[in-house]
């Protein structure tokens, strides 16, 4: 098992580089480079060639000049120490640009993740248990309607009806805190903080209920007709026991395979939602990277997803070779 | 039994109202605000706030409020007047600009504003580590700057130029004894925490939610009755005009579809100003003429006889804005309004097009010249919704016509590389202006290669206009020039020019003295109606 584990932490660091080379290649050779951008059209090129030159030294400033395999080379040796850069939009070191964005991001996919997970497990279980029942096709079509729902038409609904003071004025209109909030008490704040992100949670929610319900009551379902389950009701057992001890528990078995996402998921944000409600979080932080060729800031966030990603496959094996001996087995041999 | 459920049932229902009343008063969060300051929205958030090396639009506009020049111009007629400039003096030979400091102003810190000021702010700009490339090119001709005493300082031009007062006048200027201090100018930290000599000064940046400037107790001009600007960052138009409506905003740009549809209810208009203002700009589909294609000064201009540019300002922008027939400004004296949009005339374009040889030969409705069909794509940045209907109804309009037009659409960056590299038949886009424009830029044939006449627009004509415009600082010469200019370009279409658009601002009534000028508006003469009243 330790060599086991040793062999697959020691992948991961070939598997990092080979990740981030190719992301650091793919934005330097895609059209288009930050000092063009920035300039415009209209700027840089009002003196013609000289206009030119001067966008040549400005490249130069940023390191665009050189080929692809050194600019790796001089973003990778700054890694090793852990240092991020300096975002070209604003020269504020990047770290602190994701420190900013990332609480926000986490706080709402944490609470939404939860959501997600405590409607739809036991709603899956139910459905798996139901097959075919009334309850079962129902909840099935009510799923799906939510889940083709796009959420920036969602977001835009809930906001107008619920906010916008035309028809109900219960919420705020976008962002995370009320002005001045700073002058609230503790209790207030969170509160408030709390007031805000209903309409967020809700519009980021209501899609992920349809995905993990399904996947619960396939899994489920799956096990449910298993002999060992059968042989648990001839035993006598209390239904209770058999579907929550020995069918759920093995059910979780495929659900691991879910761990790989939910790191990395958490700290990607939704362009979408967050554009919507106004909240600045690592959706947009990205979104903005990229359209505006912000090295710094793409690469950092690419390898922070690349590291947590890596980690939730690590995890998930882990669990596999804990829960599943055969693994264990093989990785013996 | 039934008569207890309805009763259970009722109860809940009082019970479930209670909580969401109670839910709704905890929501209630509205602390006191000043009711002297003026909430705008900015639809994206600034990088940074330096004049000198932002090169956003949304950047200038909060900053003209906290730094200053030394001229500006008029709101009304856009001339330029003296602002940290007491007086200025031109040289004979038009190559030295000398201007003299009003003393005793002071950056917000409280230091002096001197002449090493305004030295150190065009040392900065010419600096190659100082990433300013935009600002670079217009001091490009300004060999030096002196400075002749503590009040005043002396452009050196290298060649004489007709804007050349302008461009030393509106030099960005920041203080020396703040930047000056070893470190990078390009990641400074006050960048974000600018320090300046205007009627407001920097109070808080919330990233990615407000910024708030807070009025500027050392302002030696005429203090203005706000006490804060607060700009809020709302990236959702919708839901930015939806903050307008419940009184958390003062002031927003709306689309030409929210100022027709979305604001025109009884409760709204009692509510909000409703203004709309011309600037410098206009918008253009632009011929690529070193294609075989567009070479031909009669393709070109059929091409402009098949664009219904009346119906697309009626369709698409609700019939709000002109039609240009030129590159300046349209309210500029250098535009000639004697001249008259070509008009959609479709059997016209074919008779051009058949003069220039193209015809259906082969009866399949494409027209054709020398075995080669009439096909070509037409460039635009994707995510322009104006673009890409306007691309719609132009294909519509030149099938009819035998023309096949394919659309490409691109992600900004790509398109600005496309255009750079001239890799594009037709191409759909704006300019902004100045008050006074120099065509050399866009239109001067050294300019195809490596400049901005994208379009390869070349005439003789034109060239010797442009140049002998650079240097003619007589206002009266300069418009016969541009006027002759004007006319050139209506006959060549190198491009086939669309509209210039009206700004559309609303702004509360909480505010007296809103009044719309040339420039657009001007927030230190608005007063708070509530209170003076």
């Amino acid at each position: 098992m330790i060599k086991y584990l040793v062999r697959r932490l020691l992948l991961l660091v070939p598997t990092f580089i080979g990740i981030s080379l190719i992301t650091y290649a793919m934005i330097r050779l895609a059209p288009g480079d930050y000092t063009t951008l920035r300039a415009g059209l209209q700027g840089e090129l009002k003196a013609g060639a000289i206009g030119t030159e001067i966008i040549e030294q400005e490249k130069k400033l940023y390191g665009l000049d050189k080929p692809v395999i050194v600019g790796y080379w001089d973003w990778f040796k700054k890694l090793v120490v852990l240092d991020f850069g300096v975002s070209r939009k604003d020269g504020r070191p990047v770290a602190e640009r994701i420190g900013e964005a990332l609480p926000i991001t986490l706080s709402l996919n944490i609470i939404s993740m939860i959501i997600v997970y405590i409607i739809s497990i036991p709603g899956g279980i139910v459905s798996a248990l139901k097959k075919d029942s009334l309850y079962d096709r129902v909840s099935s079509l009510v799923l799906f309607v939510l889940y083709s729902l796009p959420s920036f038409w969602v977001g835009l609904l809930l906001l107008m009806v619920l906010s916008g003071g035309d028809y109900l004025n219960l919420f705020p209109l976008g962002g995370i805190i009320s002005d001045w909030a700073e002058d609230f008490s503790f209790f207030d704040r969170m509160v408030n903080i709390a007031w805000h992100l209903v309409l967020p949670v809700v519009t980021l929610t209501y899609g992920g209920f349809a995905f993990l319900s399904r996947y619960t009551r396939s899994t489920m379902l799956d096990v449910v007709n298993q002999q060992y389950i059968m042989t648990a009701r001839a035993k006598g057992l209390t239904e209770k026991r058999v579907v929550l001890v020995h069918a759920f528990r093995n059910s979780l078995v495929p659900l691991v395979t879910l761990m790989a996402s939910i790191l990395p998921g958490l700290l990607g944000g939704s362009v979408i939602v967050e554009s919507i409600f106004s909240i600045p979080g690592m959706g947009m932080l990205a979104f903005e990277a990229i359209l505006a060729r912000d090295i710094p800031v793409i690469m950092a966030i690419a390898s922070i997803s690349a590291v947590l990603t890596l980690i939730g496959i690590l995890i998930a094996d882990i669990l596999y070779a804990v829960v599943d001996p055969r693994i264990r087995l093989e990785a013996r041999q | 039994m039934r008569i207890l459920n309805i009763l259970v049932f009722g109860a809940r229902c009082i019970a479930l109202c209670v909580a969401l009343h109670a839910l709704t008063a905890c929501g209630d969060f509205s602390s006191v605000r000043d009711p002297r300051a003026l909430y705008i929205h900015l639809g994206s958030e600034p990088g940074h706030l330096n004049p000198i090396t932002s090169t956003e639009a949304v950047a200038s506009s909060i900053n003209q409020h906290i730094y200053e020049t030394l001229l500006d111009r008029d709101y009304d007629t856009a001339e330029l007047i003296p602002r940290l400039a007491e007086s200025w003096s031109i040289s004979g030979d038009r190559l030295r600009y000398r201007f003299r400091i009003k003393k005793g102003i002071q950056w917000s810190d409280g230091v002096e504003l001197t002449a090493d000021d305004i030295v150190y702010s065009f040392k900065t700009i010419k600096d190659p580590k100082v990433a300013c490339a935009p600002l670079k090119v217009y001091y490009i001709d300004v060999r030096e700057v002196r400075k002749i005493d503590r009040y005043t300082v002396e452009f050196r031009y290298s060649t004489q130029y007709f804007r050349a007062l302008e461009i030393c006048g509106t030099i960005p200027i920041v203080p020396k004894h703040v930047f000056d201090n070893g470190t990078d100018f390009n990641t400074h930290k006050n960048n974000r925490f600018p320090v300046g000599t205007g009627p407001f000064r920097f109070e808080r940046w919330d990233t990615g939610k407000r910024i708030v400037l807070v009025r500027n107790e050392r302002y030696k001009g005429k203090a203005p009755d706000l006490h804060r600007i607060v700009y809020r960052i709302v990236a959702e138009p919708n839901i930015a005009l939806q903050m307008v409506k419940k009184g958390e905003m003062d002031v927003m740009s709306v689309r030409a579809i929210q100022w027709v549809r979305q604001t025109n209810s009884k409760k709204f208009n009692e509510g909000f100003y409703k203004l709309q203002y011309y600037l410098p700009a206009y918008n253009y589909i632009g011929w690529n003429a070193a294609r075989p294609l567009f070479a031909d000064r009669r393709v070109r201009l059929a091409m402009t006889h098949l664009v219904n540019r009346e119906a697309i300002l009626d369709k698409l922008l609700f019939g709000i804005g002109e039609i240009v027939t030129g590159s300046s400004y349209i309210h500029s004296k250098g535009y000639d309004k004697s001249i008259k949009p070509w008009p959609f005339d479709p059997a016209r374009a074919r008779e051009l097009l058949a003069e220039a040889g193209w015809r259906d030969t082969n009866g399949d409705g494409i027209l054709d010249k020398g075995g080669k069909k009439f096909t070509f794509t037409f460039t635009m940045p994707s995510g322009s919704k104006f673009a890409e209907r306007l691309g719609t109804i132009m294909k519509e309009d030149l099938s009819k016509a035998g023309i096949t037009m394919d659309i490409n659409r691109y992600e900004w960056a790509v398109f600005v590389q496309k255009l750079h590299q001239r890799d594009f038949d037709a191409v759909t886009l704006a300019w902004s202006l100045s008050w006074e424009d120099d065509p050399y830029q866009l239109w001067h044939s050294t300019q195809v290669v490596g400049g901005s006449n994208f379009c390869s627009f070349k005439n003789a004509e034109a060239d010797d206009i442009i140049i002998r415009l650079r240097k003619e600082f007589d206002e009266n010469r300069r418009i016969k020039m541009y006027h002759r200019f004007h006319r050139i370009l209506h006959e060549e279409q190198p491009y086939t020019f669309l509209y210039c658009l009206p700004a559309q601002v609303v702004v509360s009534r909480r505010f007296n003295d809103v009044k719309v000028h040339l420039r657009g508006l001007n927030y230190l003469e608005w007063k708070v109606a509530a209170i003076d009243d």
